[in-house]
């Protein structure tokens, strides 16, 4: 898989996990305030504009902030399946 | 009628007013908005608060989680619309769900939210909980099979204590798209500050908890403390220690009970001082060989609502067994002189009983002996009486000596054969080994000197058998050498096995030793020659050398007041040196 389309589905995977943690009103509310991604009102990825991986961080940080470390820790697993980026 | 010149005007004047009205009610419009906006804004800020405020207030006092979300969900109505406020709790063997229904709700709706929960717990710790136990509360309107409306807008909001994760609370409705990001933050903010307080007041109780552990653990005596139910909330490395406790984790009174069986009823120690509210001591329990003194006291609360309040109890495990030892040595000391001193006092009383007849008296040969017999007895009980002095003084700091310029060769040859009189009846021979450079006048209180060489020579003479050599040596040491090579440099017999003391320290000294080729000495008991107490109870146990066992207690001491050092060497089967060294 090409590079950005892994960020692209590492983003995309990253959102429906917090889905699950935070509920979908709120993960893809936050997500959708990440500057460099487009989300769509399911969760997932539109275009990604700029550096992938600043975004991913982006994306991560909002998370965070939010709830704290706790939440992106639970993301270890998705990385795990994509060792090209770097958490 | 309006000219038909005026009309382009009044419908530019129309125009005019319409758009003015528009523009006016537009703006009214406005502002109404925003004041609504503002109005709403303030009510949450108010809330917020509000909430906090009472977080706070509940903080203080309470590290509960569960109280703090229950100060959260029952207020929570004031600000968001929600069918059901729920919130779950990550207990070790089971989860806490609670629910709180502001309407009515479907039972698949509960299911289906902790269904969610579940899932965002499980999200979070990367381990499924479906399988766990779940204990369920439901509170507020009652829920009915009728409604069948499904979750169409939830939000979670993992809940974290000082970096563990301890639950999630979760805001649900029927209706779909109804919670706006800015209020899911607020809500996000008060459970973090809550959180915050919560991990704050933890840091500050683990804090005071770790003191309290660090200095039980570092206490000598066994601690254990229970709680009313006699559970044992702590006990100490030593408490383990006594009932030899190598579980894991913390022991149970049944341990305790269980080891000290027979010697003390514990839990009834325990009921007893909790019931009548008073300490109690128990002076001597036998436990494993030990001696302990067990005392058991009500624990009271001395803060707060529950001031006054008994919390448990606690037993205290000191061990006496020194202490009992010290006390069994001095009695046996005690024992020893009165002993010392009744053997000669009793010679006393039947040769005074012996003399009351006048025939003994008529015969001058025996009375002669019975008045040496006297002499004899007496001396050997003022030799005691000042042996005790001595100890007495040296003990109490205040033995001093009175040095002046003597020659010491002289005063040890002159001991020399006061002693070779005892040594030809014992069949042992005598020698002298003086080496060169020993200065004719060391300074010196020559009494005292003369009593460490009876003591020393007498030693030897006792445990030195027949046919066996008995070897006063004088000698000089240089600091930076070895005594026992010095001495061997001059050809003296040395014993330096067990020898310790590192001499090449000492400053430059007239060294004096006594060799024997007697019995020797095991390293166990040259530690305790020069104990009081302890060196009484290795004579006590060699029937055929009795003594006080005081002699060389007051030879160190003496030889501490010229500032010198006393030292052993002993090998079993072969003989012992002591020596003795005088600062020049």
């Amino acid at each position: 898989m090409e590079q950005a389309e892994q960020y692209k589905a590492v983003m995309a995977e990253i959102i429906a996990k917090q889905s699950i943690i935070l509920g979908p009103d709120m993960a893809i509310a936050r997500a959708k305030k990440v500057s460099g991604i487009g989300v769509n009102e399911k969760g997932e990825i539109t275009e990604v504009s700029g550096d992938p991986a600043e975004a991913l961080k982006n994306l991560i940080d909002t998370y965070v902030e939010l709830s704290g470390q706790i939440v992106k820790n639970a993301l270890g697993p998705i990385f795990t399946k994509y060792p090209d980026i770097k958490q | 009628m309006v000219p038909r010149e005026l009309l382009p005007i009044i419908v530019v004047l129309i125009t005019l007013y319409l758009v003015v009205i528009a523009f006016s009610y537009w703006g009214v419009h406005r502002i109404k908005r925003g004041v609504y906006a503002k109005d709403t804004e303030i009510k949450r800020r108010l809330y917020e608060l509000a909430i906090l405020k009472e977080i706070a207030d509940r903080t203080v006092y309470s590290l509960n989680i569960k109280k703090i979300l229950d100060v959260i969900v029952g207020s929570l109505n004031q600000f968001l619309e929600y069918s059901v406020v729920s919130y779950m709790l990550l207990e070790p063997s089971k989860v806490v769900f609670k629910a709180d229904l502001e309407r009515s709700v479907s039972i698949s709706f509960i299911k289906d939210i902790r269904t969610r929960m579940l899932g965002s717990l499980s999200a979070l710790l990367g381990r499924d909980l479906s399988a766990v136990e779940v204990e369920e509360t439901i509170t507020g309107a009652i829920m009915m099979g009728v409604t069948e409306e499904p979750v169409r807008s939830y939000f979670n909001i993992p809940l974290v204590i000082g970096d563990q994760l301890v639950g999630v609370l979760t805001v649900s409705h029927t209706k779909a798209g109804l919670y706006k990001e800015s209020e899911m933050e607020i809500l996000y903010k008060i459970v973090n500050q809550a959180s915050q307080a919560v991990s704050k007041l933890e840091d500050v109780v683990k804090t005071e908890q770790g003191k309290i552990a660090a200095m039980l653990e570092s206490m000598l005596e066994g601690v254990v403390m229970t709680d009313l139910d006699y559970r044992v909330i702590a006990a100490n490395p030593a408490a383990e220690a006594v009932i030899g406790y190598k579980g894991e984790g913390v022991p149970t009174i049944f341990n305790f009970i269980d080891a000290f069986n027979e010697s003390l009823d514990i839990r009834s120690k325990l009921e007893e001082a909790i019931k009548l509210d008073k300490v109690l001591t128990i002076n001597e329990v036998i436990f494993n060989n030990k001696y302990y003194q067990v005392v058991v006291s009500p624990v009271k609360s001395n803060i707060g609502l529950t001031r006054g309040q008994t919390l448990g109890g606690v037993i205290i495990l000191h061990d006496v067994t020194h202490e009992k030892e010290a006390e069994k040595m001095r009695n046996d000391f005690t024992s020893m002189i009165v002993h010392e001193l009744r053997s000669p006092l009793g010679n006393i009383k039947k040769i005074g009983e012996m003399m009351r007849s006048s025939k003994i008296l008529e015969d001058k040969q025996a009375s002669s002996e019975y008045v040496s017999m006297l002499y004899e007895s007496s001396s050997s009980m003022l030799d005691l009486v000042n042996d005790l002095l001595d100890v007495a003084k040296l003990e109490a700091g205040k033995f001093s000596v009175e040095k002046s310029s003597v020659d010491i060769k002289e005063i040890l040859s002159e001991r020399m054969k006061f002693f070779e009189a005892t040594a030809r009846d014992a069949g042992i021979n005598m020698n002298l080994i003086v080496a060169e450079g020993v200065p004719n006048s060391v300074s010196v209180d020559a009494k005292r000197i003369t009593q460490v060489l009876n003591n020393l020579f007498s030693n030897a003479l006792i445990y030195t058998l027949k046919g066996g050599t008995v070897t006063a040596i004088c000698f000089l040491h240089k600091k930076g050498q070895t005594i026992s090579d010095e001495a061997l440099a001059v050809s003296a017999p040395w014993v330096s096995d067990s020898m310790s003391l590192d001499t090449t320290i000492l400053p430059d000294s007239v060294v004096v030793a006594v060799t024997d080729t007697g019995e020797g000495i095991t390293s166990e008991n040259i530690e305790k020659l020069f104990n009081k107490f302890t060196q009484f109870a290795s004579s006590t146990r060699d029937s055929e050398h009795k003594g006080t066992g005081l002699g060389l207690v007051i030879v160190k001491g003496i030889i501490d007041a010229h500032g010198g050092v006393v030292g052993v060497g002993s090998k079993l089967k072969s003989g012992s040196t002591f020596y003795f060294t005088i600062p020049l």
